[in-house]
């Protein structure tokens, strides 16, 4: 199909590179706010602003909360479907209890989920989420938004698509295309060590945007693909769920065998039986752990087939030293105490296989690595984002001439992605702030409109990419980058200053104590809004070269056109 | 890329097809047997299946990129669907005699 082996690269490397390009610009973005989710968390719930705590006692703080909890009114009315008959008044059989933690948090996320009745699948659960002030055991507002843990970071793994995992599947198209792309590029450009050093801003915008796409993805190559690859890992489930269907026999036949290895049961033993003190299984699992030279607190507590004769605590311990993503799980019989198993050592794969998820999810307290990793994700999108402007600085004059419309569409595409993606953003914290603390009666909950908002701005942004774009069609820059980057120098201070106005938490104070969780955000967004005022009036200064370069409408300076 | 208004649309469409679905199958051949053989050589059932999804991610964009720079579309076929059909056909197998 091609004259040659670099041309065909070439052509999947354009091609995939843009149609995929607009979802990978959102898994790099998302997935660099991700890196301080829960410090995003804490900017959005202002109730939650203190400093991270341990895992508070089981038997006097979190066992009295586990026992009040029921499933939201919202999810029994989703489960109305799939029972025959009506709902119980209440669920009173436990499947599991869980409370996580990690030394980000200063709030503590719970679960429960419990057995259906009249279900009509089978081990049909309901599930109850809460989250606690660990200090004193008092509940958050339910419906307050973890904009960082609970909207930015799903989205960008699954884009928040949740119908039959299509989002899982388009983002994941996304990371394929993503390493595909690193590997033709590479394969592109011959001179690859030259590129590394090569940076000519003051030669036309086509050069030194490739000059800027080459360099962000040499230079953070091995990061680019290291995190395209391990969230391709990470989903492997999803992706290839070979053990699932497939092979589903032959998992069942490990099961079985691995249940009877464990000890641990499968199923309730239908006898009712008393919960022993879980703190002092806590102490004893700490202790366990401190013998092996590696002392820690706990991440992850969860009692399994509560109230039941089979029930039995499992105690994991927190990622905060380590990078592969293993809990040392130590599982102990609910009703006595009595140890019932120690999570064996890892084997050689699963060392790997939790080194590679444990980097990319990055439990671990490192703050410098995960300042780079924002960087590096940043770096992802200034690659992707060079990319969309390459393309259409290389054809935009040619389409000018046959009077076609796609460099426009590109470019009003690469606009809505690029700033519109920053507009959007800011326009979910803006709500967030703005939004009263409870909504009338009938409305949805206060998070729900934050999302609505989100996505509202955002298509709001892309009509305003659409409608601004009409002069590429001429040849000349839109000036919808221009107008956005201004919308964004406007907005970011703005979510500054409406922090300050409705919580108090101005910059002067963050900083002073100092609360970085508040004040990193609030910087960053200052910083944020610079750059786009600055990129703003360069943008405006290129604009007018073009209104002397190209005097009149439609005519085409064709002596400018130079082929990168 | 002048090239690219030379190309007929059912040949792209057909090469698009072949790095995507034709990979698809292929890998997934590659995961089921990989994960069936080391399950029978002894290896954890979970251990396989990490080993074998890892390996698969570093498969998938080199069958994908050759599905383009082959020179011939049927070999490309034949060898993605054909192969990864028979990867199937024998994890099957495998298992078959497993359990």
């Amino acid at each position: 199909m091609f004259k040659s082996f670099r041309l065909s690269m070439t052509w999947v490397h354009t091609w995939f590179g843009l149609v995929l390009g607009f979802v990978l610009m959102a898994a790099f973005f998302f997935g660099a706010l991700s890196v301080f989710d829960r410090e995003i968390d804490r900017w959005a719930v202002p109730q939650s602003r203190f400093e991270p705590q341990p895992m508070p006692s089981f038997d006097r703080m979190l066992r009295p909360v586990f026992e009040r909890m029921q499933p939201s009114a919202d999810s029994i009315e989703r489960m109305r479907e799939r029972v025959n008959g009506p709902l119980p008044e209440r669920f009173d059989t436990p499947i599991r209890w869980g409370a996580y933690t990690t030394h980000r948090d200063p709030v503590l996320g719970l679960f429960a989920g419990y057995e259906v009745p009249n279900a009509k699948e089978p081990e049909t659960s309901i599930w109850a989420n809460r989250t606690i002030d660990p200090r004193t055991g008092a509940a958050l507002p339910d419906d307050r938004l973890k904009i960082g843990s609970r909207f930015f970071y799903p989205l960008h793994y699954s884009l928040t698509l949740h119908w039959m995992n299509l989002g899982y599947w388009i983002v994941g198209l996304a990371s394929l295309v993503m390493l595909v792309a690193l590997i033709s590029g590479v394969v592109m450009h011959r001179k690859i060590f030259r590129e590394f050093f090569t940076f000519r801003p003051w030669r036309n915008i086509q050069r030194g945007t490739l000059d800027l796409h080459n360099l962000t993805g040499v230079v953070a190559l091995p990061f680019h693909f290291f995190f395209a690859f391990t969230g391709l890992v990470i989903f492997a489930g999803i992706y290839f769920p070979v053990g699932h269907t497939q092979l589903e026999p032959l998992h069942e036949l490990h099961e079985k065998h691995d249940a009877e290895n464990t000890g641990l049961p499968h199923d309730r033993a239908g006898v009712p039986a008393p919960l022993a003190s879980v703190d002092a299984m806590v102490a004893e699992a700490q202790r366990r752990w401190a013998t092996r030279g590696m002392a820690g607190e706990v991440g992850f507590l969860a009692v399994q087939h509560v109230g039941d004769a089979n029930g039995y605590v499992s105690v994991y311990r927190a990622g905060t030293d380590r990078i592969a993503l293993v809990g040392e799980g130590i599982h102990f019989k609910a009703s006595t105490g009595e140890l019932l198993r120690e999570d064996p050592p890892r084997t050689a794969v699963d060392g790997i296989n939790t080194f590679l998820t444990g980097l990319h999810l990055q439990h671990f307290r490192h703050w410098l690595l995960r300042w780079l990793y924002v960087l590096g994700g940043l770096a992802g999108c200034v690659c992707i984002a060079t990319g969309f402007i390459f393309f259409v600085e290389k054809r935009k004059r040619q389409h000018a001439q046959a009077g076609g419309q796609g460099a426009r569409a590109v470019d009003a595409l690469a606009a809505t992605t690029v700033t519109g993606m920053l507009i959007a953003t800011l326009g979910i914290l803006i709500a967030n702030r703005l939004l009263p603390e409870s909504l009338p009666a009938g409305w949805p909950g206060r998070g729900d409109v934050e999302r609505y908002v989100f996505w509202g701005v955002w298509l709001l942004a892309m009509a305003h990419a659409f409608w601004r774009s009409a002069p590429v069609a001429a040849g000349r820059i839109a000036p919808a980058w221009r107008e956005q980057c201004w919308a964004i120098a406007g907005l970011a201070p703005a979510a500054v200053l409406l922090n300050w106005a409705t919580t108090g938490d101005h910059l002067f104070k963050t900083l002073a104590e100092p609360y970085w969780p508040v004040a990193g955000l609030d910087l960053s967004l200052l910083v944020g809004g610079l750059l786009a005022a600055v990129a703003a009036r360069r943008l405006r200064r290129k604009e007018q070269n073009d209104d002397v370069r190209l005097p009149a409408a439609g005519i085409v300076g064709e002596a400018e056109v130079r082929h990168g | 890329m002048s090239v690219s208004h030379t190309l007929s649309p059912t040949l792209v469409v057909s090469r698009i097809a072949a790095a995507l679905l034709g990979g698809y199958a292929f890998v997934w051949g590659f995961v089921a047997l990989s994960m069936a053989g080391l399950f029978a050589l002894g290896m954890p059932f979970h251990d396989a299946e990490h080993l074998s999804s890892i390996l698969a991610f570093l498969l998938y964009p080199a069958v994908f990129l050759w599905a383009f720079a082959a020179r011939r579309l049927g070999r490309v076929w034949a060898v993605l669907a054909g192969g990864g059909a028979a990867m199937t056909a024998a994890a099957s197998l495998v298992q078959h005699l497993l359990v």
